[in-house]
């Protein structure tokens, strides 16, 4: 299973292959959050619900 | 104990890849659904631009009392994107990855943009035509979000169709390019069609709730296909990608002028402007041109955009056909051009003579001169794209495109409304303030066909000389010429744009 150290299993990726499918996961996440926080403002403008 | 162990890592190790978002193999032979599959981008394309132009256009003036000129602004914000399209696509052909990907990480940042101005699209509207409390709220917050939105949008539907369509290329043999841009044009269709009749039908009762429903609605529709469509298509390359680790790329001048130089990229470009302009202006006219001159209804009126898509679908069915056996996709282009005249000149006619039956078929014969054209262009495109350049050439085919398109509907609606406002305007016949913009397409139709035949020459020309010069230097240009193909194209040579040649640009 680890005779390739350069490997991650269980996909066969290299290191780095896996790092990049992870940054588009953690770009994806963090535009989301931004979206969300952004939505969430501008729902607090029309209808404030915090008072 | 340990064999159960043994078996769940195997199982894992099976399970593993199938659900990684790249092919594993690259492989010669694409089959009809994995393309009908990739072609969904193009459905998340048309439902865009129908939410953005149709949809919201008429929700913000008529529900939301938003003033028509800001609208006309907000509307036409991703349009400031569009001549950007030559670089995403430029980016996308230097692109590094490890995975050895060029296109899905654009096709994927575009998509969250498009998402995220969905998502956050209809409270800006809300907070932008004062809505409950959004009344008391500083006027900026309101333009600045809705313009933040329209542009997110703009920059993810430009991102997301050139690089889909630069990936479309990259894995489709060059034989069967016109099959793909067949594809690709109807599944646009589909889309603009089918939003517009879903979105219609859930706005009937406007209420802002069902408003934000229906726009993240959209949104979540956005990254579903999206993601449907680039799953496991872009193969991982581990050649490609040490390969690119190690290449150093030219800026986007130097990579410009290299794409333009020895070949007719500009001519084309100037043939895809006029044509697209010439076709597109009318866009918007047609139906009060059928309303007020013709007096024809409103259900009439409607279903003549029905007829325009048929007569495009028509086009495109043709092209396909005509390409697959053999055409030269200047010549569709022509044929399509040329049917475009007859056409508007229908279309002027009509009115005078109060004949609603010659309008309906001008209306669905420049519906397949568009369809001609476009398919014709779009695949003269992609043959002639050098096989490093495949992103640059279809974000330069969108920039000009797009921005046409654009700037036709624009100035379309400009000059109509310019003649209704000259003094004396209430004694001219109904069909005066249109009949300018008609004879105006069939002025940049003719000029578009001119600039096919001196497109033409320069081919001619350039073929003549490539016989005697040396093209070393061009390895690119003769894989994928844009000169009248010779018949030895059409014997088994699957060569797809993505076979891993190095061409030492």
């Amino acid at each position: 299973m680890s005779d390739d150290p350069d490997k991650v299993w269980p996909t066969g990726l290299t290191l780095k292959e896996a790092e990049e499918v992870h940054s588009y996961l953690i770009d994806g996440t963090r535009v989301f959050g931004a979206i969300a926080l952004l939505a969430h403002v501008l729902v607090a403008v029309s209808t404030p619900w915090l008072g | 104990m340990f064999r159960t162990r043994d078996f769940a890592l195997r199982k894992i190790r099976q399970i593993g890849p199938r659900y990684m978002p790249f092919a594993d193999v690259a492989t010669d032979d694409l089959p009809l659904s994995r393309l009908l599959r990739l072609s969904l981008f193009q459905v998340t394309v048309g439902m865009a631009l129908v939410l953005l132009v149709g949809t919201l256009n008429r929700v913000m003036i008529v529900e939301l009392f938003v003033p028509a000129t800001l609208v006309g602004v907000m509307i036409s914000l991703p349009l400031l994107f569009a001549p950007f399209r030559a670089l995403i696509g430029y980016r996308s052909d230097i692109h590094k990855s490890a995975l050895g990907w060029r296109r899905v990480p654009y096709i994927w940042k575009g998509t969250m943009l498009q998402f995220g101005g969905f998502a956050i699209m209809p409270f800006a509207l809300l907070v932008l035509s004062g809505y409950d409390q959004a009344a008391d709220a500083p006027l900026w917050i309101g333009h600045a979000s809705a313009a933040l939105a329209f542009l997110l949008v703009g920059a993810g539907v430009h991102t997301v169709q050139t690089v889909g369509l630069a990936l479309a290329t990259d894995l489709v043999p060059v034989e069967d390019q016109p099959k793909v841009v067949g594809l690709m044009y109807v599944m646009l269709l589909v889309g603009m069609i089918g939003a517009a009749l879903i979105f219609g039908a859930l706005l009937t009762d406007y209420t802002p709730g069902k408003l934000v429903q229906v726009v993240q609605g959209a949104a979540v529709v956005t990254v579903v296909l999206n993601l449907l469509a680039l799953w496991k298509q872009e193969p991982r390359d581990r050649d490609r990608a040490r390969r690119m680790e190690a290449e150093t790329h030219d800026d986007f001048i130097d990579a410009w002028r290299l794409f333009v130089r020895g070949r007719t990229a500009v001519g084309l470009l100037v043939v895809i402007g006029l044509g697209t302009m010439g076709f597109g202006m009318a866009d918007v006219l047609l139906e009060p041109y059928g309303g007020q001159v013709l007096e024809l209804s409103v259900a009439m009126t409607t279903r003549l955009t029905a007829v325009f898509a048929f007569g495009g679908l028509i086009g495109f069915a043709i092209a396909s056909r005509v390409l697959l056996d053999g055409a030269d996709p200047i010549d569709v282009a022509w044929w399509g051009t040329l049917a475009g005249l007859p056409a508007f000149a229908a279309i002027i006619a009509s009115g005078p003579l109060t004949l609603p039956a010659l309008f309906v078929a001008g209306t669905g014969l420049a519906g397949l001169g568009a369809g001609l054209f476009g398919h014709g262009t779009l695949t003269a495109t992609m043959r002639s794209a050098p096989r490093e350049q495949v992103g640059l050439a279809l974000g330069a085919w969108g920039a000009v495109q797009a921005t046409a398109a654009g700037i036709a509907v624009a100035l379309g609606g400009i000059i109509r409304d310019l003649v209704t406002a000259l003094p004396g305007a209430a004694d001219f016949r109904p069909e005066t303030p249109y009949t300018p913009v008609f004879s105006l397409e069939l002025g940049l139709l003719l000029a578009a066909l001119l600039a096919i035949v001196v497109l033409r020459r320069k081919q001619a020309r350039l073929h003549q000389t490539s016989r005697y010069r040396n093209r070393q230097d061009r390895p690119d240009t003769s894989a994928a010429p844009i000169e009248p193909t010779p018949p030895v194209r059409r014997q088994k040579e699957r060569e797809t744009h993505d076979d891993n040649r190095v061409t030492a640009l």
